[in-house]
């Protein structure tokens, strides 16, 4: 069991509310990108989903023990080797050294990472060296599920693919749910098997689109087909169309929008 | 080898160069060579008053620096982390910052006369606000991010402080400590000159009593050099094994 329910999700931030009773259901195993435009509250959900903040209202329900979380920009401790850093979660427990040890070397081995790697510090590593690292600590804690926020937004398009290519075989490997946040339709219909769709002011999640076939067994046309026609949805016009430099903070309206706010 | 010590090489001769040509302007009443002032300092450092005075400025400077380390930086990291706290001690330590150091040597020379005690007072309350504003902004400024990430994996308050903010908060302290350093030692000769009481400042004064420019001289660069092996040996390696990451690590 690798399920998570966020059941009427509320959040605000200095009276700002940005998530306004948001349901999502991911059942065992199932992995359900979420997209919506900049600023909706995708990676606040994301936060209150991996345990960083407590909603102001709402109800988490996890049916796992040990979850993982990969984030934006690594977050690496600058100060400690790749080997440090995967281990960190580790260290926070009770396992001694020598399990430490070996369950780091196993999640390094997992990301393809070489042992003269691991002695490198963050500042000495590529962007995609440092997305393994990251992705290797969230492994480190044996999860049953991982939250993704948006992990490879900065990395070049084929590092990303690369990337998309082992959470895809780590997932089948090791089946965990997940809930990957990202901005990119293409790599939501490659990773997931659901794709929801979060409304631009964070009021609820709007509808899923549901990709054929299975992450992994998907062809390139087939992705290529379904995002060319899911670009028409009414359900991603604000994904594909908002320019967030016209939304304010207190009423993104755009009156040509899916949603009409004002 | 040559490009790494080459230029503060140069700097060193520039300044003996400017330093030789304003004693020959002026002549060794108004300014001894460095040749005689190298002579006077080794006469100090041949006595054992002269390590006495050294000692004494020494221990007083250490012993303020670890007192208003320890009540300026634990007042700083609580102020760091608790908005109310850092409001209202805002003012004071922007009152203590203001105050002139010579106020507080004629201060503490009426409170306790003068003494140990009023000279190491007065290097404590000078240094105290530094180390609680560097302490404050160390706190402020460290990231964040590194906490939710830790947060994310279950670790509680206290082991986040422990692994990720104190490591951020220490390694922004060197400067900070290199600054209070140097100006407690100032202040340190300052009050001991004023007070007369045994140190490089009293020498000093003892040396402007007898018009001794060689030994006024000798004691100065005494304290430069003790301040540059302090800084040498004890700051910089402070800074390099905790803020070595922050220069990138290349």
């Amino acid at each position: 069991m690798s399920g998570l329910t966020l059941a009427t999700i509320s959040h605000s931030f200095s009276a700002r509310r940005v998530l306004d009773t948001v349901s999502l259901v991911i059942r065992p195993g199932e992995l359900v990108a979420l997209v919506g435009p900049s600023g909706c509250g995708k990676s606040t959900l994301a936060a209150i989903a991996g345990g960083i903040l407590k909603p102001d209202q709402g109800r988490i329900l996890r049916q796992y023990q040990r979850h993982g979380m990969v984030f934006q920009q690594s977050r690496l401790l600058p100060w400690a080797s790749a080997r440090d850093n995967i281990a960190y979660p580790l260290t926070l427990g009770k396992l001694s050294r020598a399990q430490i040890t070996e369950r780091t070397h196993a999640a390094a081995q997992a990301v393809a990472l070489l042992p003269d790697d691991l002695d490198k510090l963050p500042a000495q590593l590529s962007g995609g060296m440092r997305a393994r690292v990251a992705i290797a600590r969230a492994l480190v804690v044996e999860p049953e599920f991982l939250i993704f926020d948006e992990p490879f937004a900065a990395l070049d398009p084929a590092l990303r693919r690369r990337m998309q290519d082992l959470v895809l075989s780590l997932a089948k490997a090791r089946g965990f749910g997940g809930l990957f946040i990202t901005h990119d339709l293409h790599e939501a219909a490659r990773l997931s098997h659901r794709i929801a769709v979060m409304d631009r002011q964070g009021k609820g999640i709007l509808g899923s689109l549901t990709p054929p076939g299975t992450p992994g067994a998907r062809s390139e046309a087939q992705i290529f087909d379904f995002t060319q026609e899911a670009r028409n949805h009414p359900l991603l016009h604000d994904l594909l169309n908002v320019d967030e430099r016209a939304v304010t903070l207190d009423c993104a309206c755009d009156t040509l929008g899916f949603q009409r706010c004002c | 080898m040559a490009l790494r010590f080459g230029p503060p090489a140069l700097g060193i001769a520039l300044f003996l160069a400017a330093w030789q040509a304003a004693h020959w302007h002026y002549g060794a009443f108004i300014l001894p060579s460095p040749l005689q002032t190298l002579r006077a300092l080794w006469a100090t450092l041949s006595s054992a008053s002269g390590w006495a005075a050294l000692g004494a400025t020494f221990g007083r400077v250490r012993l303020a620096l670890g007192l208003s380390g320890l009540v300026g930086g634990v007042l700083g990291l609580v102020a760091g982390y608790l908005w109310l706290i850092r409001a209202t001690l805002a003012p004071v330590a922007t009152i203590l910052l203001d105050m002139p150091a010579t106020a507080w040597v004629i201060l503490t020379m009426i409170w306790f006369g003068p003494s140990h005690r009023s000279i190491l007072f007065t290097i404590a309350i000078v240094i105290g606000p530094i180390l609680y504003i560097g302490r404050v902004d160390a706190a402020l400024t460290r990231d964040r991010r590194l906490e939710n990430m830790a947060a994310s994996f279950g670790a509680s308050r206290w082991a986040r402080f422990r692994t990720i903010a104190l490591r951020q908060i220490l390694s922004s302290l060197g400067p900070v400590f290199g600054i209070a350093l140097a100006l407690g030692f100032k202040v340190a000769i300052m009050a001991e000159l004023v007070t007369n009481v045994a140190g490089l400042g009293a020498q000093m004064a003892r040396a402007r009593a007898h018009m001794d420019i060689d030994l006024a001289l000798a004691n100065v660069a005494l304290a430069v050099a003790g301040l540059v092996i302090i800084e040498h040996l004890v700051i910089r390696p402070f800074q390099t094994r905790l803020g070595q990451w922050k220069r990138g690590a290349a």
